[in-house]
Formats: C-alpha cells, structure tokens, sequence
C-alpha cells in the first residue's frame, strides 16, 4: 500500500474559520429562483451585489421605478453584499420576505459548509490514523509471521542445546567420578609411600653407620693393626666387591630414591587437593593458593622455556566448591599452555575490586580468530586435531563460573585474554 | 493567524476556548456575547448541539478598526471538550493566534483537566504550534459550586509556570471578561511582534482590548 498520498491525491486542505465570499456560499440555483419569484411578485428588478457593488445575480429590468429597498447582506457580523429591488410601492413589503429567505440561505449554507468542512478534515484525520494504524499492524504482522517461521529453527536450535546439556552432564558425572577414583588411588598411594619413605630414611641412617664401621676397618687393615692374613684378604675382598663404588653410590641411591618418594608424594597431594577429596562440598579457598597449587601440578605439563608470570594481590576468602574453581582454572591455564609451544609468557593477575574477584589469565599464543570466539565455550567445540581435545575444558570452565554467579569473557586479539569475574558472596 | 490580506488591509484572528468537556467553554462565549457591546461583535453560532454538548464548534467574531484603517476581524471558537471529538479539537486549533484553558474547578475534575491540558499541548503540536508560544490563560469555572480545588492549590500549582491563572463563575458572567481581555493583551503582544500593530497600524495594546472588551450599557460586571 502507498502510504505517501502527498502526491497522487488531492488534499482537501480547509482552516476552521478562513473567510468567504457571498458567491462561495450562496449557489444559482438558490438565488435564481428567489429572485424570479420576487420579480412574479411586482418587483422590476431585484439583483444581489457583493460589497464593492458587483452585480452578481439578477433578475428582471432595470426601470426608473420611483421604490428601491436595499438591505445589507451579513454574514458573522460583516457586511457581505447587498439585495437590490426595484419597482413601486408594494416591493418593500416583497423585499422583506426575499431579504429573510435569502438571509437564512446564507446562515444555513454557511453552517452546513463548516459542518462539512469540519467533518472532511475529521474524515481525513481518522482515514490518516486508520492508514497509521493498519501499517502498524501489518509491521506487527510481519513480526509475527517471522516469528512462527523461525520458530521451527528455534525449536530445533533449543533441542540441540538441551541435548548438548544432557551430554555436558553426563560428561560432569563421569569426570566426578574420574576424580573420585583419581583421590581414591591417591588416598592409597599416600600410606605406602609414607613408610617407604621412613624406611628409606632410616636405611640412609643405617647406610651411614655401616660405612663408618666398614672404613674404620679399611683403615685398620691398611694399617697393618690387624693380622697381616686377614688384613691382606679383606683388602682383596674390598676390591673385588668394589666396596670403594658400593659405598658412593649408596649415598646417591637412597638420595634419589627419597628425591623420587619426596615428588610422588607431592603429585599424590595435588591431585588429592584438585579432587578436594578430603573437604566439603562447599567452602572458603584462596583463590590465589587455588592459582599456584594448580601451577605446581602442571609443572611437568609446562613446555621448557615458558614463563608464568604472577601478578597476585592479596584476595579475601572465595566460598565456592573448591575442587569446582581449581577445575575451572586448571582447564583455562591449560588451554594458554596449549596455545603456543615456544617462547610462551603466560600472565596470571589477581585482583579484588568492588566486591568481585578478577582473574585475568593471558597468554601470548596466536589468539582467537574472530569465526571462533563465541563458539569456544560451546562443549565438543575444539580447534584441536581429533582425539586431543575433548572440547570440554572451557565448556566446564564456563559452566563452573555461571554457576557461582560469576562471568567469564574472553578477547582473542594478542593472544588469548581470558578475564573471570566472581562476585564475593557474604 | 487565520487570514492577512495587506491589499485588503485586512487581518482575522482566531481564538480558542479549550478544555475538557462540560468546563464551560461555550458559556464562556454566551456570556461575552451577552456582556459585550453589539457594536463590535458579531452574533454568536452555535453549530449543531447534541443534548447541549457542542459537537463541532461555537464562534463569536469581533470586529475592529486600527487607525491605519487595518480591519482586524477577531474569530473566537470553543471546541468540543469530549474525548471522542479530538479530530475536531486539532482542526478548530490549526492557526491559532490564542488560547484559553477552561477548567473545571470541581475536584472530581481533577484528573479530566489534566488530561485535557496534555491534550491542549499535544494538539498544539500536532498542528505547529507551541504551548510556550502561543498567548495562553487559564480559567477555572465553576467557582461558585462547592467540593471545588482552592484557589491556593491552583496558585500552588500554575503560578511556577508563570501562565495567568483566573477564576470564573461563567454562568453568573464573574471572571469572564477578565479572562478574555487577559487573553487578548496577550494576543495583542504576540501579534503585535509580528506584524507591527503599533509600529505600522498605530494601534495600542489598551485601545485594542478595549475596543473589543467594550461592555453594553446596561451591563455591570
């Protein structure tokens, strides 16, 4: 529909209350008549002029008649013309009756003309709104129809995410349940581990005493304090079982070995505190011990030459689901150290800010292009060749925020920016 | 301005009384048309009436002769105060040279003259105009009935807007010539801005508002 009517339409265009002309309201075939009849009457004449005189309607012959009646012809309070008879004595009286029919013609045209004209413009009005209005509704229309349209696609689109929530979960209960047995073997490692470093401590002690005992003897022997048989044979014996190389490494086996029991003992820790086996399910954790337990855990994940850079400022206590959070960053610090074999610097900053905690974890990887960055949280979702990458880690991370309230944005220029947001809940 | 015709030396004027409905407005015309001299006024029109309800408009013309010889016919109009009739209100509104607010100072009104007020504004709008520009009064009527909004709660109200606030008891003719002429001092300023009534045609603001306020002999107000 053509809604611009400006200019293949006539526009009616009136002002309440412009002027008029006596010929604009008065019509022929009201005046005619009139004055016909009055001439029938007796008159000689009888004509109608505007104000400056202007014969506009007549009828009959002008004569030297002795009588002229004129009486003037007003409309709103104004003199508008004049109605002329001519004839003898009797047209005053003729006169007096064309005077008033053709003073009500002019009062009742002028009211029904503004009647209409008021009517027209309302009419235009209402038809300009009604225009409005159904152009209104169409657009809302429209609206709707796309809506249905799409709704199909909609419904489509919310079943996939449904679905990819229901996967989401079950992949949540089968890393619950990896982490369980992951703290279980921990738990189970931890006790062996516990003697056999005690032990390997008490045989270093043990070592120690049998080497004193047995140099001091060497030396008797080279000495010649004992008997030459005996002394003679216990340094061949010596040699033979190269107690000279027996005794020096011993020192350095019980070393490395209590070096080796020192370290599974500290892996076995990590990975009870990552599972958080041993504390509830909620409770108040240091984001910042969170951040460097879970960089020790990594160490052997990290490539030679990187750089971590820590920029911790002192936070207050975070109640969240501990084993949750260090998840969440585990996953997140995981992904910088996969950005970038060589040269990586990963920057980690804390700070605490109008009763947020923010995390900022960046790296100097190749960032993320623009195609991928709404898409990096959405799970299976991976830039990762097939079988190295679950697509999970920044889902779970993602997941894990949301769920103590907090947001995680991400900037892919210059490396990849990471920034965590968590409200501290009192 | 409806009309200036400088051949013609001739100039019409339009005003309206606005308000909400039953406030009024046409009583206010009635008795202008009652008080007022004959002599420079027309008879006042009254387009159809439903049960005394107007339904299109009422008008009174005023006549005037400035000494240049400028004639300057002055239309006043009511509008129809019911809601339904806002179509007719813009088109009666269109050119205004001022306007007259007729409220109704019955409590229970309160509400119905502020929704008229916003109307006014709207429409004025709608047709070009400017509520900060145009001359403006307001009247309340009805002063003479009781459970009415006093007079220092209208004060409290309007006087902050600086617009001239009357009250009026049009039936009993009290306020309402006042208003008029308060109406027309105004008009008499803004017109005067433009076209140079004094400068060009030597005409006054006092001898404008008399010359159309002039009151019948017989009557006092």
């Amino acid at each position: 529909m053509n809604m611009d009517n400006k200019d293949n339409k006539e526009t009616i265009d009136f002002i309440v209350g412009s002027e008029r002309k006596i010929e604009e309201i008065l019509r022929d075939d009201e005046v005619k008549p009139l004055l016909t009849d009055t001439i029938s009457a007796g008159a000689s004449l009888a004509m109608v002029t505007d104000n400056e005189g202007v014969v506009l309607w007549s009828s009959g012959k002008d004569s030297a008649s002795s009588y002229v009646v004129k009486n003037p012809l007003t409309l709103e309070g104004e003199n508008i013309g004049h109605l002329i008879i001519k004839g003898d004595k009797q047209v005053e009286e003729i006169s007096r009756i064309t005077y008033n029919a053709l003073s009500l013609f002019l009062q009742t045209n002028l009211k029904r003309m503004l009647t209409t004209e008021v009517h027209l413009l309302v009419l235009e009005q209402s038809n300009q709104e009604l225009l409005e209005t159904n152009k209104q509704l169409s657009a809302s229309e429209n609206k709707y129809r796309e809506l249905s349209e799409h709704l199909e696609e909609k419904v489509k689109e919310r079943t996939a995410e449904l679905n990819q929530a229901h996967a989401r979960l079950l992949q949540q209960e089968k890393m619950a349940s990896i982490g369980q047995l992951a703290a279980g073997i921990a738990h189970e490692i931890n006790n062996p581990m516990g003697f056999v470093m005690s032990n390997l401590n008490t045989l270093k002690t043990y070592m120690a005493r049998s080497k004193e005992l047995l140099q001091q003897c060497l030396s008797a022997a080279d000495r010649g304090m004992v008997l030459p048989e005996f002394g003679k044979s216990f340094r061949e014996k010596w040699k033979q079982l190269k107690m000279d190389m027996i005794l020096s490494d011993a020192d350095d086996l019980i070393h490395e070995s209590l070096d080796g029991a020192e370290r599974v003992k500290r892996i076995v820790s990590n990975l009870r505190g990552i599972s958080h086996i041993d504390e509830d399910v909620v409770g108040k954790v240091d984001i910042n011990e969170e951040l460097d337990m879970i960089l020790n855990l990594l160490s052997h994940e990290i490539p030679s030459g990187a750089k971590f850079i820590k920029k911790f400022n002192p936070l207050p206590p975070f109640i969240c689901n501990p084993g949750l959070i260090s998840q969440c960053f585990l996953n997140i610090i995981l992904n910088a150290l996969q950005s970038r074999s060589e040269g990586l610097e990963v920057v980690i900053e804390t700070t605490c800010e109008d009763n947020q905690i923010i995390i900022l974890i960046k790296d100097n990887g190749p960032g993320i292009p623009d195609e991928v960055i709404n898409r990096i949280f959405e799970p299976f979702f991976t830039t990762k060749e097939v079988g190295q990458g679950t697509g999970l880690g920044l889902t779970m991370a993602y997941d894990i925020i949301v769920s103590h309230g907090g947001t995680i944005d991400v900037e892919g220029k210059n490396g990849a920016t990471f920034k965590v947001k968590l409200p501290i809940r009192i | 301005m409806i009309e200036y015709d400088e051949i013609d030396n001739r100039m019409v004027l339009k005003l309206v009384y606005y308000g909400p409905a039953l406030s009024g407005k046409t009583t206010n015309l009635l008795k202008l048309h009652d008080l007022l001299s004959k002599e420079g006024r027309g008879d006042l029109m009254v387009l159809d009436t439903t049960n005394d309800r107007t339904i299109f408009f009422d008008l009174i013309p005023f006549f005037l002769v400035a000494p240049s010889g400028l004639k300057i016919k002055l239309k006043v109009y009511t509008v129809p105060g019911q809601v339904k009739h806002d179509a007719t209100r813009k088109a009666v509104l269109q050119r205004a040279d001022g306007v007259a607010f007729i409220a109704d100072s019955q409590l229970s009104e309160f509400s119905n003259n502020a929704a008229s007020f916003e109307n006014l504004e709207k429409n004025l709008s709608y047709v070009g105009l400017e509520i900060e520009a145009i001359p403006l009064v307001i009247q309340y009527n009805k002063r003479d009935l009781t459970h009415i909004i006093p007079e220092e709660d209208i004060r409290r109200i309007w006087d902050p807007t600086g617009i001239h606030v009357f009250t009026a008891s049009a039936l009993h003719g009290n306020g309402v010539v006042e208003s008029y002429k308060a109406l027309l001092e105004r008009t008499y300023a803004y017109v005067d801005k433009k076209y140079g009534l004094f400068n060009m045609h030597g005409l006054d603001r006092d001898s404008f508002v008399s010359k159309l306020t002039m009151l019948q002999d017989n009557k006092v107000v």
